[in-house]
């Protein structure tokens, strides 16, 4: 066999091999997805066409079907939902969601997906009836913490703070270890802290320039704080 | 970044009138005051080149930028936001109530 062939022989076997680790293999599918579906879309696509957000939901549902309870069919069936949501294929998008049942993996990363869903379609409330369902329903702790920390979210949108502040202590003693919980603790600060109304932290610091800074030396004008990075 | 133009044209237009003051979550005081220079950005910087962990990103719950606070004449918080887009529209109201 020549060098060539060798190299060609090689590069074969390599690319014909399936992906190892399933859940390598499906962010490796949303990676295309969302590669082909920015390429559809900045096509000005004629009304015909099938977006390819149809195609992918189809693609990684199957994983989900076939690989049901792992980590794998887990994000395959949270990344369909993402895809058909951000293509705005509400009816479709429902009918997934509603055929998972309550004990399902998928609900631990669903949440997020849903609220930022009911954001664009302004059906908060909905989110937080499917979310009650799932927080009250779902048998792993990080789930409930999962849900009741969107839920949280979801009041504190509307404006319901007591509401929110509920919601986000029992996602923390849901699952207190979990990333959730932590997640559901800066909000809870945020809250009491940093809603409008409310006295900022003070900040008493030297400016870069050497001038010594401090908030309360600013009294009397409002005031723009900008956090930002040089990345 | 990208807001830089739009905040040097807020600090000319609302100078004297608001106090803008730039919050650095870098981890590299040299680099901030270095982009701070390239760029001409002549509001307050504060930076102490402890990221996300100094104590004033920790005080205002900042855990990604660009995170934007607006208070009011008495330092206390009108709104906060993702983008200085949102800036003339809450500063306004509180200039008009001062006038």
């Amino acid at each position: 066999m020549n060098t060539l062939a060798l190299v060609f022989a090689i590069w074969a076997a390599g690319s014909l091999q399936p992906a190892r680790d399933p859940l390598a293999a499906v962010r490796q599918m949303v990676a295309d997805a969302r590669e082909e579906i920015e390429a559809f879309e900045k096509s000005n696509p004629s009304a015909g066409s099938q977006h390819p957000a149809v195609k992918w939901d189809n693609a990684l549902w199957a994983i989900h079907e076939r690989e049901p309870r792992t980590d794998a069919g887990a994000r395959a069936a949270v990344e369909a939902v993402r895809l058909l949501t951000q293509a705005e294929m509400w009816p479709r998008a429902d009918a997934r969601v509603e055929s998972l049942t309550l004990d399902d993996p998928a609900w631990e990363g669903l949440p997020w997906v849903l609220y930022e869903a009911g954001i664009k379609r302004k059906e908060l409330p909905a989110v937080i009836t499917t979310l009650s369902r799932v927080a009250e329903a779902a048998p792993k702790p990080t789930t409930k913490a999962a849900a009741l920390m969107i839920i949280g979210r979801a009041y504190r949108r509307q404006g319901d703070l007591a509401a929110a502040t509920r919601s986000l202590e029992a996602s923390r003693s849901a699952a207190p270890a979990s990333s959730y919980a932590e997640e559901s603790k800066g909000i809870i600060y945020e809250i009491e802290h940093l809603s409008p109304g409310q006295p900022a932290p003070a900040i008493s610091s030297t400016a870069r320039n050497g001038r010594a800074f401090s908030l309360a030396d600013m009294r009397g004008k409002p005031a723009v704080l900008v956090f930002w990075g040089t990345t | 970044m990208e807001e830089v133009p739009l905040l040097k044209r807020l600090s000319e237009k609302y100078a004297g009138q608001v106090q803008i003051v730039g919050i650095s979550t870098d981890e590299s005081v040299e680099r901030v005051d270095r982009v701070v220079k390239e760029k001409g950005m002549t509001w307050s910087i504060l930076s102490d080149g402890r990221g996300f962990d100094g104590p004033i990103p920790t005080a205002y719950h900042v855990q990604g930028t660009p995170d934007l606070f607006v208070l009011d004449g008495d330092s206390r918080i009108v709104r906060r936001f993702t983008s200085a887009t949102e800036i003339e529209a809450t500063v306004e109201p509180l200039l008009a109530r001062r006038r």
